[in-house]
């Protein structure tokens, strides 16, 4: 096992660093006040090649490896966990997704645009009683001749407000269809955008579709294979909020770290008090422990292997991290970590989004449990 | 050993729960939004003399004891946590300080009308390099005449923008520190010299005031000592035990609440062909938060009745607090992820609970403050003295 | 000015469930709440007690068993309670309390007015007021939204046809007050405090030494207790308003017949 960076990956990371403290870090405290969300920051990361990381140069992509591309997620999410979800919905939901199961049509249409940020993409899955149990779904697909007529709610669309394109999981009568539905296609309606914790900076919306009619040749992948397409994009997913994850403690270690050599109590640095020292110590571990299963998850997506496991497994490592560290980190802050001058409060409330967005620690949890039993010959109900 | 309250307590709870539901509930999302504190609230609990709740009927409270301050406490921690914060500062650490160490003319003059919710108090201890090292405060009270004159500036001052009253924690003798050389002050916030700086933005609790407060050549006069000069510390380290275990109550409270919204939550919510309550791994979260707060119930009113009974209670006030916060952390980060994205919503109460709740292990002494307390007491019992 | 308030006591519905199917209420919670009309008359009471000289006096609906709906009266203005003890009269209804009431109002004289809440049949047996006002001689004014008093005579707000009207009637009189029409306010927490930790604060009347051989007979006889029958399940209409108007209409037509 080579456990270094190569080359390239090195030089990636510095630049996705420069990225990130020069366009990144000076607006991510305004922005998550405003609930801005980060337009000219997504139009400059355009710029960067970043909306098209992993997409072949054919289609105007950076062509990135996919543990570069979470190498890029986890250095965005050091200074702002917004834009790494705003990114990872657009690439590891939707632009991914047509890559892997488009036509070429829909490769042609879509793909190079998405890379230059023209049109941000969003993935329209989850409905008010389908959370967890996403296969529930009740939007429905109904052919009408050489069209699909769309109708329900979809809800927690993630860039919901500024999406161009939505890849919509629908219930068909072969089971789930995937659509890609261009947000003018009349009968699609971009609804509320929900005030949340955190991540303030990114836009979860409720979608309408009233007979939303798209073209047969909208679907994305085949009949009845909806979670095909969707079940992998997930996975991308999982691994993507995993990096967010671990950029969001990484970064709140450090902040810790400054305040604590700096903060005089008791005549010295509160550095060398031994319970601060145990703190930091843990929190170090926790994210260096952190690091493996993200990025060999995104090394197996590279592989082309199955990520489904290795996916849950690091969401569920990682949001757990995320959560815990950045809540000992803002204590070692104390009050200061409580006001929102300081960045440690709006990551701490980053952190706990987590939780839930890219799929409950639960839901993973079975997920994981099913691949413990998997050699026992029993099938594990969720 | 009887466990029951008493009638009179009883009827005090079933009173605050009404008065919670039916006053402070409609507001608690609102100040969060427009960061105000509820000073119609403040003047409801005061016309009704829950402001001086645990104060003797001679100086106008209600004569409820430590038990009613405690139920008080816990009944509005149930909804609202900026609500139990501005009522926490004018009681139990603001007014408390008064009872405690004021003589009878600064009782009449100040604590009467405290009791009564006339006037809002508050404590004015925390400055920029002296926050868990309370001692390392720089505000300066020189003597002038029968007057003190006061130079110096407090940050973190819950109340601080509004309060009527502060007692003010000042350096009368700068070679002495903390043992002899420092000094309580009453001070009236309208008296010339006192400003209001700034309100801090905070993630939570933002239907508080949390002031920075300057003091520029303010006039003190003699009579406003608190106590004995020099011996402000002592003052201040009674009042703020009985604040640590209301802090406890208030935080068995919001535990106590996001139990119940969890429990009927996991009751109602169907997903894949079930309610929640039917998965184990919700029941688990449910039955361990429950465990955790009938433990903390009982530790927060046995140590009630230990300050009513007038036996000591530093260590057991401080372990109120400590596992008061964590209990009330766990229980909000339980019933948050029980709610899965409704509970992430700004237009559901939780995420405000859960934003609100996590200042308790931070401020009256953060939770390693706590925990250095009781170590020291334990080890003390054993002759070992513990430098913080 | 002596004003008697009659107060009762109900189960709150947050502590029971009724399982139409076991035809049986679970009980999970045995607690009591002041009978909502009796909250607002008790409001109504102290609104003509504030300010002036008048006294309220406290007394039970029923032969309670313990007195804390007669104590949360007195902790939020009521000057004097009594409790009634009589096991003979546990379970009497409107009509046997209404003599029994009259006799204690007889003891209390002189009483100006008599407030209580307004039942019904769903919330109470809608009775006691009006047999008290007969049983006193009294006149009476049921279902008031608002009570005032002007000279002699007590002024009430009823809800009439459309609007609302105005009674007047001179005193001493009965009046009765709906629920919802006025919010009790909160107890002086001292007050609640002291009212709670006298134990003789509030008084006891036997009833035998009330009425004696007088004593009132019920006028009801619980036969037993039965639950309506399980309805069936409803059909759902489909299609536009239009088709769903139709099919509704349809449905109720037969139904008719």
């Amino acid at each position: 096992m080579d456990f270094a960076l190569n080359e390239e990956q090195r030089m990636f990371l510095t630049m996705f660093g420069d990225f990130a403290t020069k366009e990144v870090a000076p607006q991510a405290e305004e922005a998550d006040h405003q609930e801005d969300l980060y337009e000219d920051v997504l139009r400059k990361a355009a710029e960067q090649g970043f909306l098209g990381a992993t997409l072949p140069d054919a289609y105007d992509g950076a062509e990135l490896d996919h543990v570069s591309y979470v190498l890029l997620l986890e250095t965005l999410a050091r200074e702002s966990a917004s834009v790494a979800v705003a990114l990872a919905a657009h690439v590891s939901l939707v632009a991914m997704s047509i890559l892997e199961h488009g036509s070429d049509e829909q490769k042609e249409t879509w793909l190079p645009a998405m890379s230059a940020g023209e049109v941000i993409g969003a993935l329209a899955l989850t409905e008010p009683d389908a959370g967890s149990d996403s296969a529930a779904l009740q939007t429905r697909a109904t052919p009408d001749g050489d069209e699909v007529v769309l109708d329900g709610v979809k809800t927690w669309v993630t860039n919901g407000e500024i999406a161009g394109l939505f890849l919509i999981v629908a219930q068909g009568p072969d089971g789930a269809d995937a659509f890609l539905v261009p947000r003018d296609t009349p009968g699609l309606i971009v609804g509320y955008r929900e005030p949340t914790l955190g991540l303030r900076s990114v836009a979860f919306n409720t979608l309408y579709l009233e007979k939303c009619r798209v073209a047969q040749t909208a679907r994305l992948g085949g009949a009845g294979e909806g979670f095909v397409v969707a079940q992998p994009a997930w996975d991308r997913f999982a691994v993507a909020m995993a990096a967010t994850g671990l950029g969001l403690a990484a970064a709140s270690v450090d902040l810790a770290a400054q305040f604590a050599a700096e903060r005089v109590q008791f005549g010295v640095p509160i550095a060398q008090k031994q319970a601060i020292q145990q703190y930091m110590a843990e929190a170090f571990v926790q994210v260096e422990g952190l690091r493996y299963p993200v990025y060999r998850a995104a090394w197996l997506i590279d592989q082309g292997k199955d990520v489904d496991v290795p996916a849950s497994a690091a969401k569920h490592l990682g949001a757990g991290i995320a959560r815990g560290v950045t809540n000992r980190m803002l204590q070692v802050m104390g009050g200061y970590g409580y006001m929102e001058d300081y960045p440690m409060a709006r990551k701490y409330r980053d952190a706990r989004m987590l939780g839930v967005v890219g799929g409950s620690t639960e839901m993973h949890a079975h997920r994981i449990a099913c691949e413990v039993f998997a050699g026992q010959d029993i099938e594990i109900a969720p | 050993m009887d466990f029951t309250f008493a009638p009179e307590h009883v009827a005090l709870r079933r009173m605050i729960r009404e008065f919670a539901q039916a006053e402070v509930v409609p507001l608690a999302m609102e100040i969060d939004r427009e960061h105000r504190v509820p000073q119609e609230t403040m003047r409801k609990l005061g016309e009704m003399g829950l402001l001086g709740v645990c104060f003797p009927q001679e100086y106008g409270g209600m004569g409820a004891g430590e038990i009613g301050y405690c139920i008080l406490m816990e009944e509005l921690g149930r909804v609202c946590t900026s609500t139990t914060t501005n009522v926490g500062a004018h009681i139990g650490i603001g007014a408390m300080v008064i009872y405690l160490d004021g003589n009878e003319e600064q009782k009449k003059r100040y604590l009467t009308p405290l009791a009564r919710g006339e006037k809002i108090a508050a404590f004015g201890l925390t400055e920029p390099n002296a926050g868990s090292d309370a001692a390392a405060i720089r505000t300066r009270a020189v003597r002038e005449g029968d007057s003190w004159i006061l130079d110096g500036g407090k940050v973190f001052i819950t109340n601080g923008g509004y309060a009527d009253i502060i007692t003010v924690m000042a350096v009368t003798d700068p070679a002495l520190g903390a043992r002899g050389g420092v000094t309580a002050f009453i001070v009236e916030t309208d008296w010339e010299g006192f400003q209001v700086a700034r309100e801090e933005d905070k993630m939570g609790i933002r239907g508080t005031s949390t002031a920075e407060l300057v003091f520029e050549e303010l006039r003190v006069p003699q009579e406003n000592v608190l106590g004995k000069v020099g011996e402000g510390f002592v003052s201040f380290m009674k009042s703020l035990d009985m604040g640590r275990l209301t802090l406890g109550a208030a935080c068995l409270g919001g535990a106590q609440a996001s139990l119940e919204w969890a429990v009927r939550w996991a009751g109602t919510r169907k997903q894949f062909g079930a309610e929640l309550a039917h998965k184990q791994s919700i029941q688990w979260m449910i039955a361990n938060v429950a465990t955790e707060v009938e433990a903390l119930r009982s530790l927060v009113y046995r140590v009630g009745w230990m300050v009513d009974m007038g036996q000591p209670f530093t260590q057991l006030a401080a372990m109120c607090k400590l596992y008061g916060s964590e209990v009330a952390s766990r229980a909000v980060d339980t019933a948050l992820q029980i709610h899965g994205g409704l509970g992430l919503s700004r237009d559901f109460p939780l995420e405000l609970a859960f934003r609100d709740a996590r200042i308790a292990e931070i401020f009256e002494g953060t939770n390693e403050v706590q925990r250095i307390v009781i170590a020291s007491n334990i080890f003390r019992e054993r002759g070992v003295r513990i430098r913080p | 000015m002596r004003v008697v308030l009659i107060v009762g006591r109900v189960l709150d519905p947050q502590g029971f469930v009724v399982k139409a199917k076991a035809g049986r209420i679970f009980v999970n919670q045995e607690t009591y709440l002041m009978q909502p009309a009796d909250r607002c008359a008790l409001e109504a009471a102290l609104r003509i007690k504030d300010g002036t000289e008048a006294e309220v006096v406290v007394l039970p609906r029923r032969v309670l068993e313990d007195d804390d709906v007669l104590r949360r009266a007195l902790a939020v203005g009521g000057d004097r309670a009594v409790a009634l003890t009589g096991e003979q009269f546990a379970e009497a209804d409107d009509g046997a309390m209404a003599g029994v009431l009259a006799a204690a109002v007889g003891r209390l004289e002189p009483v100006d007015l008599l407030l209580t809440g307004a039942t019904t049949l769903d919330t109470g047996q809608g009775q006691l007021g009006v047999r008290l006002a007969e049983a006193l001689g009294w006149p009476q004014i049921v279902g008031g939204w608002d009570v005032g008093i002007v000279d002699q005579n007590v002024e009430v707000v009823c809800r009439g046809e459309g609007g609302y009207v105005t009674c007047r009637v001179g005193l001493p009189a009965v009046v009765t007050v709906v629920p919802g029409a006025l919010k009790l306010r909160y107890a002086d927490g001292m007050r609640l405090i002291n009212v709670y930790r006298d134990e003789g604060v509030v008084e006891r009347w036997d009833v035998d030494d009330l009425v004696g051989e007088d004593a009132p007979a019920a006028l009801l006889e619980n036969r037993g207790r039965e639950f309506p029958p399980e309805r069936e399940r409803g059909d759902r209409a489909a299609g536009n308003v239009t088709e769903m108007a139709q099919a509704a209409a349809d449905a109720l037509r037969q139904w008719v017949r």
